[in-house]
Parts: structure tokens; sequence; C-alpha cells
């Protein structure tokens, strides 16, 4: 009994370790890939080199940590700059982002709740906002984009929010996205 | 190079061709093969860069975001089998895929294509997609050229044989029409039947044809010509064969043929006959009616005969039978003469005598030598006929004179021209006041020729003026240096000559004896010549020089030309003083002679004084200088050849 116990809680641990590994594996690859997605966002591109453009790590309340961490994370990673883009990462929450007017890119942080995801996809497709987040599920809420360590690293794109904000990416980016309903 | 200019015309057609074609088809090929090469190789690379093309966005954007396995984002280019590798690697070299499906190396060449990666948004180059792609397709199409271009190859050579065996056929003719030609004689037809007729062939078939034609009438011109020219060619060989031979006055044979008639036996009895004074006739009748004589003499002779020959002139010439005994001779040749003494001939309506002079040689292997000296012989002695005879040496003396003529000719050359001179003295006071210059020949041997052996033929050999000249040289250099008179013999010749003339005047003013010279005339020149001779005399006494008359006194001596001449000496001949002792007469011309000179106011001069009585009495009878070997002999003055 205490074996099978002692199984079901290792069975458990192993779980845990392998999925917090996977999050923070797929994390840092959003770290890295989420900027360079931004970059490939023709009308930021097509700006003067003195602009500097604000990505948006939004959270709900429970993530302001995390938030702060990735964004911390991203600046670091990227030293404020991807290819000829000036940017700076900064943790909003949803309240904070409305405020603003000068969010690029929005990236939601994993673990948010779905009411808040959808308000997020709104204001994007309001703003002309790319709107990515960490989980590929987020995409039936009107997120534009997601990236996924499947076989190999894909980049979902969701084509009714991509048609709705009338967002303009490099083509090449459409190339290598799986474009999604 | 030499046998390709000599080869065959369907040679010379089918190297060319092979040439031209093999440049066209080497250019051709070479042109071809470049661009098919070219073409193919692009044409491949173009493939290899699409397929790169069509993955490169998306490994870019891969490697832009990070993206490491990127595998199937170029299985689209991975799954085309002539891929053999692809290679991506990021901008620091690292290579992120190294696809290579297979292991082994392909035997084709291999086509590698490169191209940059670029970021997307800021277009930097990000890293290196190497594509290698497989030349299979490419060898494949090189080796169709290849194949398609050999059988091009052999289809050439194939045409350009058959086009070799074409151009011998067309060419055919040629050779018939060649051998037709070259079988041509004069005077036969060629048939030209050739296989086939084309209009180039024709044409020249028809030229030969003509020219044929032509050649055939210039032969037949060219015979008559030759046969007219050989009927010319012996009638003229004829004439100059009669010219040749013949005299053309009389028509008889000449000396040409008598020389030519003689060869035919070693041995010959000739006579030669010669009319007398024949220049006479021609000068009292002309010479026409001369030559109108010997042709007369010339028929005359036929008449009786004799087989006549004209040498010449109005020499005839006949032989005589080797039978005939000599004296037989001699009365035949009397009886001819005696003939055509009472022969008349007819010059204008006028009667001529003629005689002649025959010289005869008999059984003689000189005929017309000896006969000729016979001839002269019977001049000389005034005969009308002669034999010639060996022993008399006529012919000897002939070769002795001709021995001497080339004496006197190398004396000259050899400066062996001598003087002697021989002192006169005057017969008042005894003492020598004058020599007489006598030339010599000097031999070899030091012995001496004297002036009558040479004298005489260096006269008829045209060498006495060169000799006169050396003499008066001789003389007068040497005079130049002593203070006496000296006297020097000249000849009527010497004093005509002009040349001669000049150069004793010169000589005469070189040496400064012009006062001290005088110079010896013969009487008879004085006589014979006396124009030319006082002529001399007048340029000479301008020069101070005196003029004697030598030998004076034996000829038909003129007082009065002795006083045209303005002369200076009389030298009274030597034989008239060697006799004046014992013969009156000479005298009693002496005396003349002196008391003549004495009236005249000249000097006289005895020769051949021999004794002391000769002197004597020559001084007694008033002769002013004396001469001879009781004076003296003749002697060198000259040291060196004393």
């Amino acid at each position: 009994m205490s074996k099978i116990l002692m199984r079901s809680l290792l069975l458990l641990l192993i779980i845990y370790i392998v999925g917090v590994a996977d999050e923070s594996f797929v994390l840092n690859a959003h770290i890295r890939m989420i900027p360079k997605i931004m970059a490939l966002d023709t009308r930021l591109s097509s700006k003067s080199p003195s602009f500097k453009a604000t990505l948006a790590v939004v959270y709900d309340t429970n993530q302001k940590n995390a938030a702060f961490s990735i964004a911390e994370q991203i600046n670091k990673v990227h030293n404020g700059k991807v290819s000829n883009l000036a940017f700076s990462a900064t943790a909003y929450s949803f309240d904070e982002l409305v405020e603003r007017r000068d969010i690029a890119f929005i990236y939601i942080v994993p673990r948010c709740n779905s009411q808040l995801i959808k308000k997020v996809a709104v204001w994007g497709i309001v703003h002309s906002v790319p709107t990515f987040s960490y989980d590929v599920t987020d995409l039936e809420y009107g997120i534009l984009g997601s990236i996924a360590i499947e076989r190999s690293t894909v980049v979902y794109i969701n084509k009714n929010t991509l048609k709705e904000g009338k967002f303009r990416f490099n083509d090449i980016l459409f190339q290598i996205a799986r474009i999604i309903e | 190079m030499n046998r390709f200019k000599n080869a065959r015309l369907s040679t010379k057609l089918f190297a060319t061709l092979i040439f031209a074609t093999s440049i066209i088809f080497i250019t051709i090929t070479m042109v071809t093969f470049l661009i098919v090469r070219d073409l193919t190789i692009n044409v491949q690379k173009e493939k290899a860069s699409l397929l790169i093309d069509t993955v490169k966005p998306a490994v870019s954007l891969a490697l832009f975001l990070g993206i490491t396995d990127i595998g199937e984002k170029v299985s689209t280019v991975t799954q085309q089998k002539e891929v053999m590798r692809l290679e991506i690697a990021d901008q620091n070299g690292k290579v992120i895929l190294d696809y290579q499906p297979y292991s082994a190396s392909s035997p084709y060449d291999m086509i590698k294509v490169s191209k940059t990666l670029i970021e997307p948004s800021s277009l930097k180059p990000i890293g290196l997609i190497t594509l290698t792609y497989s030349g299979e397709e490419f060898s494949k199409t090189m080796d169709h050229f290849y194949t398609l271009y050999g059988w091009v190859l052999l289809s050439i050579f194939a045409i350009l044989w058959i086009m070799l065996i074409w151009i011998n056929y067309l060419l055919l003719p040629i050779k018939l029409i060649a051998n037709k030609v070259r079988n041509f004689k004069p005077g036969e037809k060629i048939i030209f039947d050739i296989p086939y007729s084309q209009a180039e062939f024709i044409q020249i078939v028809h030229a030969f044809e003509t020219m044929q034609e032509r050649v055939l009438e210039y032969s037949s011109e060219i015979e008559t010509i030759n046969k007219n020219l050989e009927i010319q060619i012996t009638e003229q060989t004829q004439e100059a064969i009669r010219h040749l031979y013949y005299d053309n006055l009389t028509a008889l044979p000449n000396r040409l043929k008598l020389q030519e008639d003689l060869l035919t036996k070693p041995i010959n009895t000739v006579a030669l006959l010669n009319i007398d004074d024949f220049k006479e006739i021609n000068d009292f009748f002309g010479i026409d009616a001369g030559d109108w004589l010997l042709t007369q003499i010339a028929h005359w002779l036929s008449e009786m005969k004799l087989s006549p020959y004209r040498l010449g002139g109005d020499e005839f010439a006949f032989r005589l039978s080797d039978e005939l005994s000599p004296l037989e001779i001699r009365h035949d040749i009397e009886i001819l003469l005696s003939l055509l003494n009472e022969k008349l001939f007819m010059i204008a309506e006028e009667t001529v005598h003629i005689r002649a002079t025959v010289g005869i040689a008999i059984k003689s292997d000189k005929p017309l030598i000896h006969a000729d000296v016979a001839l002269n012989k019977a001049r000389s002695i005034k005969q009308p006929y002669s034999v010639y005879d060996q022993s008399e040496g006529i012919e000897q003396r002939y070769q002795a004179n001709i021995a001497m003529s080339a004496q006197i000719r190398q004396a000259l050359i050899e400066h062996r021209i001598v003087c002697q001179y021989q002192p006169i003295i005057s017969c008042s006071s005894g003492k020598i006041e004058k020599f007489e210059t006598l030339v010599r020949i000097k031999n070899e041997d030091g012995t001496l020729i004297p002036p009558n052996d040479f004298l005489p033929i260096s006269q008829k050999t045209k060498l006495y003026h060169h000799i006169t000249q050396e003499v008066v040289y001789q003389a007068c250099h040497l005079f130049a240096a002593r203070h006496e008179q000296f006297s020097i013999n000249l000849s009527g010749s010497d004093m005509s000559d002009s040349r001669t003339v000049s150069t004793i005047e010169n000589i005469l003013r070189q040496t400064g004896t012009a006062d001290r010279v005088i110079f010896e005339i013969l009487e008879s020149e004085g006589i014979e010549n006396f124009d030319e001779v006082a002529s001399f005399i007048s340029r000479m006494k301008a020069l101070g020089v005196k003029i004697a008359i030598d030998d004076f006194g034996t000829g038909y001596s003129n007082f009065e030309n002795i006083l045209k001449l303005n002369v200076d000496i009389l030298k009274i001949d030597g034989s008239l003083i060697r006799s004046i002792d014992e013969n009156p007469r000479h005298r009693i011309v002496v005396e003349a002679i002196v008391d003549f000179a004495h009236r005249i106011g000249i000097d006289t001069v005895a020769e051949f004084v021999s004794s002391e009585e000769i002197l004597r009495n020559v001084t007694d009878m008033g002769v002013t200088y004396a001469q001879g070997f009781y004076i003296g002999k003749p002697l060198f003055l000259n040291p060196q050849l004393m």
C-alpha cells in the first residue's frame, strides 16, 4: 500500500517536475521568440530607428511576479533591442494596459483567467496591437497567436483575429506559422 | 606544300572541302558545346537556386527566431532526389543542418549553390544555406550532345566521301580530254567523245577543236614556209659557196678553192702568173678597163685549158701535171708566155699587149709559197719566169728577216739599241770637232749588229721611226754634256712622219743641243721628196739645227736643189774619196764639189779617209772636215758602254 502510495507520490512528483520543467522550457522559448515576432510587425519596423516599442507583459492579479520576472528576462535576453527595433518589456495589469497608448505588442503570461484573456484580445483587436499568449488554447478567446513546442517549434496564428485586427506581419512569418481558425 | 600544288584537281577540291567543313564543324561544335554546357549547367544551378529560394525565407525566419529544428521546414528540398547535400550554417559558421542522403559519392559532377540567409526584419545576413545538386542531368545532357555530334561527324564524313566520288566523276571528262590531247600528233584530228555533256566541258572541247583547226592551219603554213626556207637556204648556201670559192669578177675559182684543191695531194706543181705593170694599165685606162682586161685574160687562160684560179688583183695560178719533167714545164711556160705576148687584148677599141711573169713550184709541199718566192725572184732578176730552187735559200732568208724583225722589236723593248760615234776632224786644225752617230744593236752576248743588217728590215716593219727616236734621244742626251757638234742620219720617212719630227723637236728643246746637231740627209731623199724635206729643214733650221747632204756625188746630183734646200754641209761620198789617189775622175768630181761648196759658203766633209795620204789630199783640195778609219773608228762615248 505504502509502495503504491510512494510510487503514486513519486509519479506525481515526476509529473510535477516535468510539468514545471516543460513550462520553464516553453517560457524560455517565448522569451527568446516573442520580441522577434514583434519585430516582424511591419508597422513597427517601418518606424524611425528612434522609435522605442513597448512590449507589455500582461498578467492578472495572481501572476504579477511571474509577469515582472518574464519582462525582466526578456529585457535581459535581448538587451532592449531585437533586430533594428529598440524596445522594452514591461509588466502591466489589464487596467494599466488600457491606460497606455504606447503598447506595441502584448504577451499574456501563463495561467491567466479566461475573462482577462478575452478582454485583452478584444483590446488588442480594437487597438490593432498583436496579442500572443503562453497557452495555445487561448487563441479560442481571440488571442492572435502563440508558440507551441511540439515535435518542433510551431507558431500558431489565429486567422480570425488576424483579419479583425488588420495586423501586418512580414510575409515570411506566415510561411512557417500554422494558421488556425 | 609542293605536293599539294602538284596534286590532282579532285584532291585539291576534296582537301579544300574537308578543310572548310572541318573549320565550320569545329567552330559550330565548339560554340554549340559552350552554349549547351553553359545553358545546361545554368538550368541546373537555377533549379538548385529555386529549391533554395523555396525554403530560404522559412529557414531565415527559423534562424531569426532561434528555431533549430528546421528539418521539417526544408523537407520540400530534401525530398528532391537530385539534392545531394543541404547544409545550413549560422553567421558564425556553426552548422545547424547538414542533410546528406547519399553516403556514396556520385559518379556525376556536383553543382553547388550557396545563398545568404537574411534576417526578415533588418535584412542582415544571419547564415548561409548551401545546396549541392546532382550533376546527373547535366552529364546526361552532355552525353546526349556528344552522341549527337558523333553522329553528325560521321554523317559529314560520309557525305564528304560521297562528294569525293562525285567530284572524281564530274572531273572524269578532263582526264579523257587530257589523254586525247596528250596523244595528239600533228596532222591527226582528235575526236573528243566525252561520256556526258556539261556546258563547261563542251566549251573546253570546243576550244580544243578550234585550237586544233588553227594548229593544223598553222602547221600547213609552217610546212610551206619551211619548204621555201629550205629552197632559199640551199640557194643562199650555193651563193655563199660561190662567193667563198669563186672570184666575182672572172668567175674563176679563187685562192681558197686552190688551197683546198691542193690539199687533196701532198705534193703539187703550181705556177703563179702575174701581169706585168698592170697598175699602169689601171692608171691609164681606168679600173673598169683593168677589170675588163683581167676578165679577158681569165678567159684566155681557160681557153688554154689551164684551169686557172684568180688569186687576187692581177695574179692568176694554175696547176701543172706532176708527171711533167722540170724541163717540160719550163718549155710549156715559155710557150704560154710567148703566146700571151703575141695575144692582143682589146680595151676600148685599143689593142693592148701584155706581159706576165711566172713563178713555178715543182712538186712542192708548199706550192703556193714556193711559187710566190719564185715569182718574186723572177721579178727581181727581171726574167719572164723562175722555178723555185730550195738550194737558193730564199725561204730561209725570209725567215731570217722575220727573226731579225723580232730581234729589233725585242732590242727596242730591252733598250739594246746603242750608238757609236765616229770622230770628224777639222782638216785645217787636225782636231776633232764633230762626231757622226752610228746606230748598232747590242746582242745579249755583247756583240754588235751593224746598221746594214737591221735598218732595211726595220724600214719595212715600221720600226725605223722608233730606232731614229731612240738614236736622237741617246745622242742628244750624251752631247748635252759635251761641247762637240754631232750628226745623226735621218731617212725620208723620218722627215715625213709628224710624230717623229715632233719627238725630235721636243728632245732638242729638252737637251738644248739644237745648235750643235747636224742631220744628215741622203741626196736622193732631197730629190724624191723635195717638198717634205724642205719643210723639215725649214722647221729644224728655225731651231738652229744644221743640215748635211750625205753621200753627195754618187747619185744624180742636182746643185739647184742643194741651193734650194739651203744645206750647211756636203758629205762627199766615200766611194769617191776612197780611190781619190788612183782615179783622176773621182778627184775632178771632188774638186768640183769642194769648189761649189766654197762658192756657196758651205762646208764639206770627206768620208772614208782611210790613210794619211788621202787625208793630205783632201786637205790640199780644200775639204773642210775629214772622217774615216784613219781618223778614228766608231766608238762608245757613253762611259757605261765603253
